[in-house]
């Protein structure tokens, strides 16, 4: 069988491995830097992949599958693990049927998350086998061996990838070929293990401590948990990404590579550290290796030289060892110092529907703007500045409740998008509805997840599979639901759809608008004739007020990048004089 | 041989990630390893964007260290500067001669070209691709004829960058980008 060789991102690796590990069935939830796994995956023959509304539902399908008899995956960014760390926690006393893994993406740096929660304390949490690839190469392998582990403890296990390892590209080389599985399986239909009644719990709660005795074991014989001898006489201990780092500054230490960190191979690193003068442990965000390795009584450093907080790189690596004393640096090998420059945040993107509902919002003076988690939580940032709150998602609706029921001068206003609603909003609808609160809820239904890459949600009408369904209507959700003043908004009608927020804001009591304009960009790109600015711009500059990265400010007269612009004529709309921003000649109206 | 790097540098929508994709794709087919990291969380929505591609024998990180940075292509000139920590005076640097506009913000030209000129590495090459690839009948090729310049430093021979090409660019615009590659080639 020929090798195939080509170059593939930890997350494409991560597909080939689940696939060679025979995985037939994966569901999860978009979220950087773990959504392209089941992108990569779904294009393998005989598989089946869906995206899930959440986290939870996500992994508790891949259970279930797993139940059924097949090596199942769910894929999920770290805090998508909070949402389904109800099933983890009870999955790991029912243990498992088929390989079943949980393939988890932190963001140590936070490239593109609310929080660089350290997931690995999930795994001691619950009980279960911890693997850490730390290049591409790895995770296929890596990927292969969890089914293996998982079905060999009867346990799901927890795969933990970061940005640095999912969005970085290596060399691969494989064979196609899939895997067996240990043994034939099919439907296990079992009510002692099962079904977590207390009486079953108990039980099954004594079993998981019994494999976890015998994971520990495990631990020191598994070989992905490495010992590279050096030339030196200092050892590193060291996981994931922190391994490359230290690899390139200190090649001729011992390393002890960890590959599977929960639990921790504390005999073997024993050994590895006796004949050592010092040993320090390096690994991003929390000491999670350091503490286990000294509570087990092993004399080790680490976070009095790194920082526990951000994403490692060579420097920060490099800084640590000779803070360490283990290397002597060569003076700063900066050069070229730091120039001041403005920063390029980014922004909503020309013709986001999005835009319209914030530049409405920010013209309220007594409102309190619960926001949520997607492409309109950059709502928040100036000039359009309408939003109070991010905290995780589905928060906005919810937040917006309890502020609604004890503010007395401001009116609450939630903003939510599409796939974010259908993830964790919709309860919170149902709560508002029940608990009769005041407030006024704008769901943005642009039809799509934008923001993680423009995956297909409940609204699109297409599932990860291109199969397509009656998209669920938001609008007549809520109306089911009991709510009476519900509302449909088209953005790009700027003036109708300020009438209806303005009025409904105003209007004690709940109310919901649904705003349906789809996004520009996704699924497939919308550009329309653009906008030009003509002689009669009076320097006002309330179109740039709205942040349209198609408008710049030159000569005291806005003027708008033909390229770019989408044609959405929001600025039109805004704009106070007539005729200074028309639509470029050649329009048919 | 030691680690070398290129280092992609610009603001979202440049096409950062498949210039960088040919570039490693070129070390590999030249039986280098290669890694490469790049960041797209918010690239779509025009923030900055930068990749690295690191080869040698044997690669470890996949990003690179403060002042070590071999080659640098960067599409923008602010996005080039944000980046010069990396450089070193040995560096060789291939810049678009254009300003991206920042939302809400105003940005002096003129300083960002003063400062663009105490960047007095050994190579740097400062032009308007825009035009280059105007010329040539598409303005999306402006980073192939910048590649087509580096190639020239990059010590992989050409016909590993041609093969990358033809195995990574869309088959519909893989004559252009060959043509643009080949027109790179021939600028001084
Ligand atoms: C628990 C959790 N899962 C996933 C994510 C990643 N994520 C951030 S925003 C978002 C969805 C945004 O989609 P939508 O609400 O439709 O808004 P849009 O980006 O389309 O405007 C996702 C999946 C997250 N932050 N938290
Ligand atoms: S991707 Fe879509 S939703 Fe996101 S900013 Fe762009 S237009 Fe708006
Ligand atoms: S019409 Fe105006 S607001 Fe819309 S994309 Fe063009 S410049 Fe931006």
């Amino acid at each position: 069988m020929k090798l195939i060789k080509k170059i593939v991102s930890g997350n494409e690796a991560i597909a080939i491995g689940a696939y060679k590990g025979n995985a037939k069935f994966a569901s999860g939830y978009p979220g950087t830097p773990s959504s392209e796994i089941l992108d990569y995956f779904k294009e393998y023959d005989g598989v089946q992949a869906q995206w899930a509304s959440n986290e939870k539902a996500g992994y508790e399908a891949a259970l279930g599958a797993s139940f059924a008899g097949v090596r199942s995956f769910a894929t999920m960014k770290h805090v998508g693990l909070n949402v389904a760390a109800d099933p983890l926690m009870t999955s790991a006393y029912t243990g498992i049927n088929a390989g079943c893994v949980i393939v988890c993406a932190d963001d140590p740096g936070m490239h593109s998350s609310q929080n660089e929660q350290d997931n690995r304390y999930y795994a001691k949490f619950a009980k279960i086998p911890l693997i850490e690839p730390s290049d591409s190469f790895e995770a296929i392998g890596f990927m292969q061996y969890a089914f293996i582990v998982s079905e060999r403890f009867d346990l799901p296990v927890l795969f933990r990838s970061t940005t640095r390892i999912s969005h970085s590209l290596g060399i691969v080389q494989y064979d196609p070929r899939t895997l067996d599985n240990e043994k034939e399986l099919k439907l296990d239909k079992n009510f002692r293990k099962y079904v977590m009644i207390p009486s079953n719990a108990i039980i099954k709660h004594k079993d998981l401590l019994e494999k976890l005795d015998k994971l520990k074991q495990f631990s020191n014989e598994t070989p992905i948990n490495i010992i590279e001898p050096g030339k030196s006489n200092v050892g590193i201990i060291t996981n994931g990404i922190s391994y490359n780092y230290a690899k390139e500054i200190m090649p001729d230490a011992h390393f002890f590579k960890v590959g599977f960190s929960y639990p921790m191979p504390i005999e073997k690193i024993k050994n590895f550290a006796k004949e050592l003068n010092r040993v320090i442990v390096i690994e991003e965000l929390e000491p999670y290796m350091e503490e286990e390795l000294k509570v087990a009584g092993l004399k080790v450093e680490g976070k009095k030289y790194f920082p526990q907080d951000g994403e490692f790189n060579l420097d920060i690596v490099e800084e640590g060892l000779h803070k360490a004393g283990f290397i002597k640096k060569d003076k700063s090998s900066v050069v070229f110092e730091d120039i001041e420059l403005p920063k390029r945040p980014p922004a909503l993107c020309p013709g986001c529907p999005h835009r319209p509902i914030f530049d409405i919002l920010h013209s309220h003076r007594n409102v309190y703007i619960t926001g949520d988690i997607g492409c309109y939580t950059l709502g928040s940032l100036p000039p359009l500045s309408a939003m109070h709150t991010t905290i995780c998602m589905g928060a906005s609706l919810s937040v917006g409740i309890g502020a609604s029921k004890v503010e007395k001068n401001e009116k609450v206003v939630s903003v939510i998008g599409d796939s974010t609603f259908f993830h964790t909003g919709i309860q919170s609808l149902v709560d508002a509805y029940v608990n009769k609160a005041d407030m006024t809820m704008i769901i943005l239904d642009n039809r799509v997840t934008a923001m993680t890459g423009g995956q297909p949600d409940p609204s699109s009408g297409t599932n990860l599979f291109n199969e397509t369904f009656t998209p669920v209507n938001i609008a007549k959700l809520a109306k089911a639901i009991g709510i009476e003043r519900v509302f449909e908004v088209d953005q790009y009608d700027y003036e109708a759809t300020k009438k209806i927020l303005d009025r409904e804001i105003e209007t004690p009591g709940l109310s919901v608008i649904v705003a349906l304009r789809p996004c520009v960009l996704m699924p497939k790109k919308i550009k329309d004739t653009p906008l030009v600015v003509t002689d009669k711009c009076i320097g006002c500059k309330r179109c740039l007020r709205i942040a349209c990265p198609s408008i710049d400010f030159k000569n005291n007269a806005a003027i708008i990048d033909e390229s770019t612009c989408t044609g959405c004529e929001v600025c039109l709309k805004v704009c106070p004089v007539e005729g200074a921003i028309v639509i470029k000649e050649g329009k048919q109206i | 041989m030691n680690i070398e790097s290129v280092l992609f540098v610009g603001v979202g929508g440049d096409g950062i990630i498949t210039a960088s994709n040919v570039v490693a794709e070129a070390f590999m087919l030249a039986g280098l390893d290669v890694k490469k990291s790049e960041i797209h969380g918010m690239s779509q929505r025009g923030g900055s964007v930068s990749a690295s591609v690191r080869f040698g024998e044997k690669v470890y990180s996949p990003t690179d260290k403060l002042g070590t940075v071999k080659f640098m292509l960067a599409t923008e000139k602010i996005e080039a500067l944000r980046w010069i920590k990396y450089l070193n005076r040995d560096s060789v640097v291939v810049v678009n001669d254009r300003i991206v506009p920042i939302i809400n913000q105003t940005i002096d030209e003129s300083s960002i070209d003063e400062s663009m000129k105490t960047v007095d590495t050994k190579v740097f090459i400062q032009r308007n691709f825009l035009d280059d690839a105007k010329k040539l009948g598409n303005i999306k090729i402006a980073n192939t004829v910048m590649l087509g310049v580096l190639s020239k430093l990059i010590p992989v021979e050409e016909k590993f960058f041609i093969k990358a090409i033809e195995n990574i660019v869309p088959e519909k615009i893989r004559g252009i980008n060959l043509k643009a590659f080949e027109y790179g080639k021939g600028i001084e």
